[in-house]
């Protein structure tokens, strides 16, 4: 909150130097460092947001050397704690395989990496069993602490493996195996998911409307996907979504869809909104507010809207209810990515690096889950059935 | 069932020339039609449940064809289905319960289910009740062919028991039937009696000295004030006279007789008076699962005249109007054009309006649409029978009263 006082100026110089643990390589494209500390750089770089950015294909080669830098395993505790474990499992490294799949859901990778450590896991009893993954579902989430999926993907499966534990098998191992048959179902669960949230949103998308998109999200592809198949008649803008580039990524898809595209620059969509008829948007995560968590860019795109009278829909998995309450944009765990801008920073100027941001519930119009069509409210009434 | 089929036929045929008028009225009617179709329905021995559900959606897809603007149809469709497969539920319970008893014991007998021995009764129930309520993150991860699996366990289970459960059988089955039945009067009687539960709360919300505006006639909203003014609330009450029907005109007269201090305005002239009233109350057609509301045409432009003033808008409407679907295109889908004789005399215009000059197409179009949609952000609050609620409280009165599973009534190929 202080930083937003006049007397930012004065407290960027009074601030102890952290310690440099950002991993800025030496062919950042930031080549001088900052006589200031960066407040940044006391949080490491989102993995979860490099990964997406490289499952979007467009990436800039320094930025994957940074990439690199940034996703090596720390020591995994969970080596430590499971008694006799003869060969070395790294949860994290099994997450970051699962995680590198392009089709694969954040919170599905969790779930095939906490299945994983039930598979290798020599406990006798269920509650060695859910020890065992609890830390790792910790050590998940302290890996990479600005993805909401992926936490929220470890809360829900802790809370079935606690549920499940509950009906008294008789024998630990059946119940083992249902959990990591149940654990590896997820995957087509959350396929089933985006169908089920294509199949609901279709009427919302009549003939000659335009639709405006931000971010590239599976979820959304699927149902436009879904509409171009059912033969609707309708035209897509999508915002060029710096710096992953994320529009050019989604003409390319739609394009071969032949749904008619127009590229939009981010700051261009105020000037386009009046033809836009509804925004399809995904999400990172969804809080309990009702509100959304998703690419930068989104909580201006929504304001436009909302001030302009344009439905915002924001097509999200269940899974992906988070039990946060940010109350403004700060509130939350920074993502940072580094930017490229193409040409060198001059030194002294900050770059805002966060790649997210945090919509309110009043901006959002629908929520289309596979729960159902939910109107922003009744997230959280699904968040308290689940965890209380 | 010919003479059920007749009766079907009859009222679908009423509702498509809309001589069915108003919302009580359709839903009335619907649920007492369905009421004789449960009722003369044969059931089989086992999957009566099932049968039922099949015999109402053919019904209902009918009826919801046949006129599809009248929502309240669909509403107490769904209703029914809803109590159909609560009932079900709740005696599949205590069935299951009795049975899981005595299966202990029978372990030999129940070859079948190997797989599943050490499954208590209490799970099965609770798996079998998470199938009913719509999916939520609790059963996210939940093996859907196990709940599958409870029905026919219940159904084998029973005839493995032998024959002394053969009578207990048929008791069931009158006993599904006759708790749907019960049912269905409970809810007509919800539908005759919600004035009256709505007209309750009226001393809540009218103060004295209020003056309260209200467009065209609803007679739920003639209720809730002539209650007011049975407690002794002395207050005005604003009429919009709700062109081209003019309801207004008749619910003055009716406000008048019971003693209120009404004035009768134009519909144009809200906008003008609307800083003057302390409430805006008025009627629904529907509402829809967002909390948004079907309603007489002219009601959007007092609401959005309240919203600029800031003056509360109520909606009073009783609980067999919510509707469980999202409005995606209401202003055309759920609208109905009415004949333009309500406003314009065919004598004077005939010659703007004939079709056979200038081509087959003239140049003077007359619409009269019915219905208007007031999005959710513009109410302030729902009287309904069971308490006042914020419009993006709707959701959970919708999950109380339907189920997931019959939000698009049709009759399944496959039984």
């Amino acid at each position: 909150m202080w930083r937003r006082s006049a007397s930012f100026v004065l407290e960027k110089y009074q601030l102890p130097s952290s310690p440099m643990e950002s991993p800025k390589s030496p062919q950042s494209p930031n080549p001088n460092p900052n006589p200031i500390p960066n407040l940044n750089s006391t949080h490491g770089i989102s993995a979860y947001y490099q990964t997406r950015a490289e499952h979007h294909g467009v990436v800039t080669s320094d930025w994957l050397a940074q990439a690199q830098a940034a996703v090596e395993p720390p020591s995994p505790p969970s080596e430590r704690t499971s008694p006799g474990s003869g060969k070395p499992f790294s949860v994290i490294e099994e997450f970051n395989y699962w995680r590198k799949k392009p089709d694969l859901a954040e919170a599905v990778a969790a779930i095939m990496a906490l299945a994983a450590v039930i598979r290798s896991s020599n406990g006798t009893t269920m509650m060695e069993l859910e020890i065992e993954l609890k830390t790792a579902s910790d050590a998940l989430k302290k890996g990479d602490r600005s993805s909401i999926s992926l936490s929220a993907g470890c809360d829900l499966f802790m809370r079935y493996v606690t549920r499940t534990s509950a009906l008294e098998y008789e024998d630990f191992n059946a119940a083992k195996l249902r959990l990591i048959e149940r654990a590896e179902r997820f995957g087509e669960i959350s396929l089933k998911a985006r169908r089920t949230i294509a199949m609901l949103s279709q009427d919302f998308i009549f003939d000659g409307c335009t639709i405006l998109v931000h971010g590239f999200s599976r979820v959304v592809l699927e149902i436009l996907k879904l509409a171009a198949s059912n033969r609707k008649l309708f035209r897509v803008f999508c915002t060029e979504g710096r710096p992953d580039r994320t529009g050019l990524r989604l003409s390319n898809e739609l394009a071969a869809l032949g749904i008619p595209v127009k590229l939009l620059i981010d700051s261009a969509v105020a000037y386009t909104m009046d033809e836009v008829d509804m925004i399809f948007v995904g999400a990172d995560g969804v809080v309990e507010s009702g509100g959304i968590l998703n690419m930068m860019g989104t909580y201006q795109i929504a304001l436009v809207a909302h001030s302009m009278n344009k439905p915002v829909y924001v097509a999200a998995e269940s899974y992906k209810f988070a039990r946060l309450y940010p109350l403004d944009q700060k509130d939350l765990e920074p993502a940072i990515r580094p930017i490229d801008f193409g040409v060198p920073i001059p030194s002294g100027v900050e770059v805002e690096e966060c790649a997210r941001d945090y919509t309110p519930p009043q901006y959002l119009t629908l929520l289309f889950t596979d729960l159902g069509v939910l109107t922003p409210s009744v997230v959280s009434d699904e968040l308290i059935r689940l965890y209380l | 069932m010919p003479d059920v089929q007749a009766l079907v036929g009859d009222f679908a045929l009423k509702l498509k020339r809309r001589k069915v008028e108003g919302s009580h009225a359709s839903a009335r009617q619907t649920a007492e039609l369905l009421r004789s179709v449960v009722s003369q329905q044969r059931l089989p021995h086992a999957g009566q449940a099932a049968v039922l559900i099949d015999a109402v959606r053919a019904v209902g897809e009918q009826l919801i064809a046949a006129n599809p603007v009248e929502l309240a149809v669909g509403n107490i469709i769904r209703r029914v289905l809803h109590i159909i497969r609560e009932e079900d539920l709740s005696s599949t319970t205590t069935a299951m319960e009795g049975l899981g008893l005595s299966a202990d014991s029978d372990d030999d007998n129940a070859g079948d289910h190997e797989d599943r021995p050490a499954l208590s009764a209490a799970a099965v129930a609770a798996a079998a009740r998470s199938a009913l309520r719509a999916p939520s993150l609790h059963t996210l991860l939940e093996d859907i062919p196990e709940s599958a699996a409870v029905p026919h366990a219940s159904s084998s289970g029973g005839d493995s028991e032998g024959k002394s459960k053969s009578a207990d059988k048929s008791l069931k089955s009158r006993k599904l039937k006759h708790d749907v039945i019960e049912a269905i009067n409970e809810l007509i009687q919800d539908i005759d009696t919600c004035h009256e539960q709505i007209s309750e709360q009226a001393v809540e919300h009218i103060h004295q000295n209020e003056v309260i505006l209200t467009l065209g006639r609803s007679r739920t909203v003639k209720e809730f004030l002539c209650a007011a003014k049975e407690k002794k609330r002395s207050f005005r009450v604003f009429v919009a006279e709700g062109a081209p029907r003019y309801q207004g005109h008749v619910l003055a007269k009716e406000l008048v007789t019971k003693g209120l201090q009404t004035t009768i305005i134009t519909d144009s002239a809200v906008f003008a008076m609307i800083s003057r009233v302390n409430m805006v109350i008025v009627g629904a057609h529907a509402i829809m699962a967002n909390g948004g509301v079907i309603a007489p045409v002219g009601l959007n432009m007092v609401a959005l005249a309240a919203r600029r003033h800031a003056v509360p808008f109520v909606v009073v409407a009783g609980s067999h109007k919510l509707c469980p679907l999202y409005p995606h295109n209401p202003e055309v889908l759920l609208n109905d054009l009415r004949s333009p004789a309500d406003l314009l005399d065919f004598d004077e215009f005939s010659d703007c309006m004939d079709f056979a000059s200038r081509g087959g197409s003239p140049l003077l179009h007359v619409v009269n649409p019915t219905f208007d949609y007031v999005p959710p952000n513009l109410v302030s609050l729902f009287i309904t029978d069971t308490g006042g609620h914020n419009p993006s409280y709707m959701y959970r009165l919708i999950a109380d009263y339907y189920s997931a599973d019959d939000l698009v009534v049709k009759r399944r190929s496959t039984s």
